[in-house]
């Protein structure tokens, strides 16, 4: 069970969990943020205050203790029982990251200039019109480098997930090093590279994709 | 005929009081030239015209009926409708940079047909489901994609003709940024121009422009001739040469207005006279 083959294929196992939590993770706080962005830049006061504190709280505290916070949480508070570990931790970094992205969307909305909503005002756009039509893909070519950013380090936040016993790469790695087997510890840099790697080509094709868009 | 009045504009931005009651009218085909200091509320009338900020007081009369009354409260899909009646020309052009020159004439247009083309499916349907017509919701999904395909085709054929009124023809496929100044902003006219606005409005078309290319844009708002149109201008000799009304304006009212042999020519008030001056036209 020492061999290459065999800890390649363990630690593979663990990178399925790993890649399951980002993309689900992806999947869904990129759409959250954006509506948290809206709400933090709400002309109705209360909204904002607390989407604005939600973000803040969420930004100022570790994302260990919000791992932990989600999934002891109900029990705590209420006695609720019988969440399971890959949902609950999923929560827990879909409501982080959802906070990051927002900040993102709110700066990149805000940087786009205002006679572009204008201009499509003044032509009888309605708002969802003026949001798709003119600012969204404005709005992508702005934000792609920083988002590329948090997606990044997101792929290796999942490794916190271990913190409730989810059983990804970097734990499958910790099982064989208590057994006396460093090296796979190691081994699971190359899984993260790797993975980086394409996400990086991915997003740089994305950006010479957009970059004919000149802000 | 009188296309425009507006009667009674206040507005007021925190404290400072921008326009102080303005009051104009505007036959149909004319073009109104407005003249006056920076800060005397120019571009704030026509925003306020054109919706984009609501003024504290104030009526617009359209062909003689009531359009918009300050102290009435629109909905946004009311306002969409009262909007349309206008078009505005910005300073900085204001293009779309991720669409080519033809998309950004067309877009509001081709928008505004699929909207269309939906009240039409739903209403085609609703009509042949109440007659008990076979396959109903096909037919109707059909009929309006083909009612669509027309609409788009006709819209695409008027963008490229007022692309070439503007004298861009050969430029329908460039992004704004392959654009000269000149080039922008005129293609910032044809997309004004593509609603038909009852009225159109330009903010300092020009100012934003190097001196050589004024001249092209200004062609191409000479070419409207026709038209109405309000045209806030810095350059004196356009105003002079192709308004037929011209109004000055001081610290947010009208000081004067007039013809422009009577404004330029024989200027009643001290304060016009001395802003004329300065512009060196008198
Ligand atoms: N959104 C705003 N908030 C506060 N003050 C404003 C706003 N818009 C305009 N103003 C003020 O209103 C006054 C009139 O502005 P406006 O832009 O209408 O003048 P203008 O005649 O167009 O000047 P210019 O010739 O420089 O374009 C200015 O003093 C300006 O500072
Ligand atoms: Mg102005």
């Amino acid at each position: 069970m020492t061999d290459f083959a065999s800890v390649t294929l363990e630690l593979l196992k663990g990178f399925g969990v790993t890649c399951y939590i980002f993309f689900i993770t992806l999947a869904l706080s990129l759409p959250a943020g954006l509506i948290l962005a809206f709400g933090s830049m709400s002309r109705f006061t209360p909204l904002r205050t607390v989407v604005r504190t939600i973000v803040w709280v969420i930004r100022g505290t570790p994302l260990m203790l919000q791992i932990i916070a989600v999934f002891y949480g109900p029990y705590l508070l209420f006695g609720i029982t019988g969440f399971d570990r890959v949902p609950s931790v999923i929560a827990a970094f879909v409501i982080n990251y959802a906070c990051y992205f927002s900040e993102i969307y709110r700066g990149g909305i805000e940087s786009i200039p205002k006679g572009q909503f204008e201009a499509g005002q003044v032509l009888g756009m309605t708002k969802t019109q003026i949001f798709f039509r003119v600012i969204f893909l404005q709005l992508l070519r702005r934000i792609v480098p920083p988002m590329s950013n948090e997606i990044i380090t997101l792929v290796k936040d999942t490794s916190l997930a271990r913190v409730i016993s989810i059983v990804e790469i970097i734990m499958v790695a910790q099982n064989f090093a208590r057994a006396g087997l460093i090296w796979p510890l190691f081994y699971t840099g190359v899984f993260y590279l790797l993975f980086v790697g394409i996400l990086t080509l991915l997003f740089r094709f994305l950006e010479r994709k957009m970059s004919f868009i000149k802000v | 005929m009188e296309r425009l009045r507006v009667e009674g504009f206040r507005k007021k931005f925190h404290d400072t009081e921008v326009l102080k009651g303005v009051d104009f009218c505007l036959p149909k085909g004319e073009i109104l030239a407005i003249i006056g200091a920076s800060g005397s509320g120019k571009t704030t009338l026509l925003r306020c015209l054109n919706f984009l900020e609501t003024p504290d007081a104030g009526k617009i009369y359209l062909d003689g009926e009531l359009l918009a009354d300050a102290s009435a409260h629109y909905k946004e899909r009311e306002l969409r409708e009262k909007r349309k009646k206008f078009g505005l020309v910005f300073q900085s052009f204001n293009l779309f940079p991720h669409y080519r020159a033809e998309k950004n004439v067309s877009l509001a247009a081709e928008l505004m047909a699929k909207e269309e083309a939906k009240d039409f499916r739903r209403n085609l349907k609703r009509e042949l489901l109440s007659q008990k017509v076979p396959r109903a919701r096909t037919t109707a999904r059909a009929e309006a994609k083909a009612f669509l395909k027309k609409r788009l085709e006709d819209i695409r054929l008027r963008a490229g003709e007022l692309l070439c009124k503007v004298g861009l023809s050969e430029k329908k496929d460039s992004y704004p940024y392959e654009l000269s100044g000149g080039q922008q902003q005129r293609v910032a006219i044809a997309r004004a121009l593509m609603l038909d606005p009852e009225v159109l409005c330009f903010d300092e078309p020009t100012s934003a422009l190097d001196p050589e290319l004024t001249d092209e844009v200004l062609r191409a708002i000479r070419s409207l001739k026709g038209r109405t149109m309000i045209v806030v201008t810095h350059e004196m000799a356009f105003a002079r040469e192709v308004a037929d009304k011209v109004i000055f304006m001081a610290d947010g009212v009208i000081e004067e207005q007039g013809t422009p042999e009577e404004v330029f020519g024989d200027p009643k008030s001290e304060k016009t006279r001395a802003f004329l001056r300065r512009r060196g036209e008198q």
